[in-house]
């Protein structure tokens, strides 16, 4: 959380006068904006430049999904597949399924996991993981494991775009609170991103879908992710998609299907409350309880062994997974019902039904969609792909592409409200309210004495404070001693288009802007985000420099070492290669071992490199020339062609032809 | 330090926002095609190549826009709009800017309906079905009572009206929300 408006400076005056800085427009670069989907199992990061169709970008292996999983074994970070092979012996110190703990409290976290969770000193605040070896405490934030998956993935979109990237658009469940959303901005600006927008999942896939094919009607997302579901429901209508309803569970997702399925296999393997699973069996059984799902959407059952729980064989139907994992589809059904009442339209009146998220492959959730909205989903977008690729488009328009654009209108997923007299909520902005929008309300002072007050955010449908999520304490200050209901505080909250909150206020006699501090209950403060921030520029300003400078080093080592193996071959022959030549060679070679030492910018490097190569193409031609000639006696006009053709593309691929193999001395 | 205490705001005409006539009657298509043309033009996503102050100046423009498309689309609230615009405020406790007080006779009309909600009750689903039935045709009655008083330009005897049915919508929601 933060406050756009007015920033502290404690002067000791009653008001500070701080309007925000004036920032010139940002230069922006067409095409080479990113869509990321960072999800509770796996994250992806997609590309559409300049209006082309999203594509998902994949690793050296081709690898699409990056499993959201990061391991702090040893002294180096690793993100994805190699970190998820850890997990097994490791499993507190390799974090997934981060996303579930991204702005919560303590509290919040009733679901089970292997880690060493730190509580904020002073009861509220960002909670911590320990992710250190025994007896070697690490603690890490969620927002800090996020930014890990969050900094693979821009590298790899730097790869494909050969060159920094512009800005990222980042999905976020519909049904995301301020402070996870807050959170998730927090990872992107850590991991070196400037993210352009959070955008809802279910909405990013309508995105998709709806460019797909004319984007018209209503239309239902049902997203049922790793850890989170949404269901939104919207109206496509000339460009603009226009979310009318959201709703969903942002503790409700795959993983419960598979922490279902697990406790089931743990039953059957006798533990029960006086004989629990350690953490690492629990772990172990939630793996392999995955593994019989996703073989359960093809097959009629599943045998199933992990032997460090004394599982072996066992054999689990579909309708046993189906029996365990009905109380959870109602969650999600009821959800649904709930959205299509909010929104005001009937389920015949959809026009579509898009899957989105890994799980909804399971049958049963298929099923029972198309029972709750009367007709079959639309799969046809792969379902694990489709956000990212919503992500993608909406990236492409905001870089500054010429594509056509679209205008998409999403709403706060929960109603926002302050904390009054006796706890009770009162609502500014209620819930699926289009954003942005603001809420204003004016507080008087009670007393002569009063120079500040309180005000407590709270975002959710309760009626009690307590029982809704705290989002932040405002500490108003600097209210002029003035008689009772004569001082008049004017505080503006505003939802952004990323349904972020920020807190302004205005003393309405004077017209002045006040100062307002914010402390946000579950999320790191401005300060801390900002250090964080300072850390990783040090690296990511040099990520993608320091990747260049070994590529262009090792690029002006091949080519360094071409040129001297020609040298040591036919370098003494002068009709081969001149003296003055052979001197004005060796000096850039010379350059170029300075170079290679002490060389900080990939440009120095490559403008060595080019140097060198022009400096030896003379040499290059003659050496080939005479290696041609020795290859040709005896050979026919046409022959000779041919192998003349051959050199010519050789010639073009090695940048000068410095290649020891067509030297024939 | 105490807790808040709430005064009304500045009023905005949300019907000169949206090119509308300033009455109850509205074109509920004209309404949609105007919402959605500015929506397009004022979307601070248009804006994301701007300075930092022609964002912001987008994102208040869409949040105004954004919240006369809600204060217009929904009767209720198109009415309690134009209340506001007559000089009261439904939200103030103010005697002459704020609420009216709906009347002796009114509070006596819900000490008996709670009592009325309380029999229900004891008699099952139905009789409380029954009752939520008669208690939302009042309500219907009430609104367009409010709205025929606007209509002849009688603000403070529109806002009575208005108050009422704030009541009677209240209690509305807390039978329903007890059902669940």
């Amino acid at each position: 959380m933060s406050t756009q408006g007015p920033s502290i400076h404690d002067t000791g005056a009653l008001f500070q006068i701080a309007e925000p800085e004036e920032r010139r427009a940002p230069a922006r670069a067409p095409g080479r904006g990113i869509g990321i989907d960072l999800g509770t199992t796996n994250s992806l990061v997609a590309l559409a430049p300049h209006g082309d169709d999203p594509k998902v970008l994949a690793d050296g292996e081709g690898r699409a999904l990056l499993p959201s999983v990061v391991s702090y074994v040893g002294d180096r970070v690793i993100v994805g597949d190699a970190a998820q092979a850890q997990q097994e012996e490791a499993p507190g110190q390799v974090v997934s399924s981060v996303k579930r703990f991204m702005g919560r409290g303590l509290s919040d976290v009733d679901f089970t996991h292997p880690y060493h969770l730190v509580a904020p000193s002073q009861g509220a605040g960002v909670l911590r993981l320990d992710v250190g070896a025994e007896g070697e405490p690490h603690l890490v934030t969620p927002v800090e494991v996020s930014a890990e998956i969050l900094r693979v993935l821009r590298l790899r979109a730097e790869d494909a775009l050969g060159g920094p990237i512009d800005g990222a658009v980042i999905t976020v469940p519909a049904y995301f609170d301020d402070a996870q959303r807050q959170a998730t901005r927090d990872a992107g600006r850590i991991a070196g991103l400037n993210v352009y927008r959070l955008l809802a999942e279910p909405t990013a896939a309508a995105l998709a879908y709806g460019l797909d094919r004319g984007g018209q009607g209503l239309f239902a997302v049902y997203d049922l992710g790793g850890g989170t579901f949404d269901v939104s429901v919207l109206r496509l209508h000339d460009g603009v998609f226009q979310v009318l309803a959201t709703g969903g569970d942002s503790a409700l997702g795959g993983d419960d299907l598979d922490r279902a399925l697990a406790a089931h296999l743990l039953g059957r393997a006798g533990f029960d409350e006086t004989r629990p699973p350690t953490r690492h069996q629990r772990e172990l059984a939630r793996i392999a309880a995955r593994a019989a799902k996703e073989a359960l959407s093809e097959q009629g059952e599943v045998r199933v062994s992990v032997a460090a729980c004394g599982i072996d064989d066992l054999a689990v139907t579909r309708a046993t997974f189906e029996e365990l994992i009905e109380p959870l589809v109602q969650r999600t059904i009821r959800a649904c019902r709930a959205a299509l009442r909010d929104a005001g339209v009937r389920a015949r009146e959809l026009d579509g039904v898009v899957l989105v998220g890994g799980s909804t492959r399971v049958p049963r959730v298929r099923a029972a969609v198309e029972e709750t909205f009367g007709r079959p989903p639309l799969t046809d977008i792969d379902p694990d792909k489709v956000v990212a690729y919503g992500a993608a488009i909406q990236a492409d328009i905001l870089s500054g592409s010429a594509r056509e654009g679209v205008t998409l209108l999403d709403v706060v997923p929960l109603s926002l409200g302050i904390e009054t007299m006796g706890g009770i909520v009162e609502k500014l902005i209620p819930r699926n309210a289009t954003i942005p929008i603001a809420a204003r309300q004016v507080f008087t002072n009670y007393s002569e004495q009063q120079t500040g007050m309180q005000i407590h955010v709270v975002q959710g449908e309760r009626e009690l404070a307590s029982d809704c999520r705290s989002l932040a304490r405002f500490e108003l200050r600097g209210i002029p001693r003035l008689p009772p209901s004569m001082a008049r505080v004017e505080i503006t909250f505003q939802l952004d288009a990323d349904a972020l909150l920020t807190v302004t206020a205005r003393e309405l006699m004077t017209g002045v802007r006040q100062s307002v501090e914010v402390k946000p209950t579950y999320g790191l403060s401005e300060e801390e985000v900002d250090r964080l921030v300072m850390e990783s520029y040090d690296h990511a300003s040099d990520d993608y420099a320091a990747r260049n400078l070994a590529e262009a080093r090792v690029e002006l080592g091949r080519v360094a070492l071409a040129v001297r193996t020609a040298l040591a071959e036919v370098g003494h022959l002068t009709a081969i290669l001149p003296a003055e030549e052979r001197a004005s060679i060796e000096a850039a070679l010379v350059s170029a071992d300075a170079l290679m030492r002490e060389a900080s910018e990939a440009e120095a490097v490559n403008a060595a490199r080019v140097e060198i190569e022009r400096r030896s193409e003379p040499f290059a031609r003659r050496r080939m020339e005479r290696a041609l000639l020795a290859g040709m006696e005896g050979k026919s006009l046409h022959e000779i062609e041919s192998v003349l053709a051959a050199e010519e593309e050789h010639l073009d691929e090695r940048r000068g032809g410095h290649s020891a193999e067509v030297i024939d001395g | 330090m105490n807790e808040p205490r709430k005064q009304g705001a500045g009023e905005v005409d949300y019907f000169a926002c949206l090119d509308l006539p300033r009455r109850h009657a509205i074109d509920r298509a004209a309404l949609e095609r105007r919402y959605l043309e500015l929506s397009r033009e004022v979307h601070p996503d248009r804006f994301a190549g701007a300075s930092s102050g022609e964002q912001r100046a987008a994102v208040e423009r869409a949040s105004l826009v954004n919240a006369a498309y809600r204060a217009l689309r929904d009767p209720v609230r198109r009415a309690e709009h134009l209340v506001k615009l007559g000089g009261i405020d439904l939200d103030l406790t103010d005697p002459e800017r704020g609420a009216p007080d709906p009347g002796k006779a009114f509070l006596i009309e819900m000490i008996e309906l709670r009592e009325a909600l309380e029999e229900a009750q004891g008699a099952g689903a139905a009789a409380v079905g029954r009752l939520r039935g008669a208690i939302e045709a009042r309500a219907e009655e009430t609104l367009d009572a409010g709205i025929d008083a606007i209509d002849g330009g009688e603000v403070r005897e529109a806002a009575r009206h208005l108050v009422i049915h704030r009541y009677l919508q209240r209690f509305l929601d807390e039978i329903d929300g007890e059902a669940h």
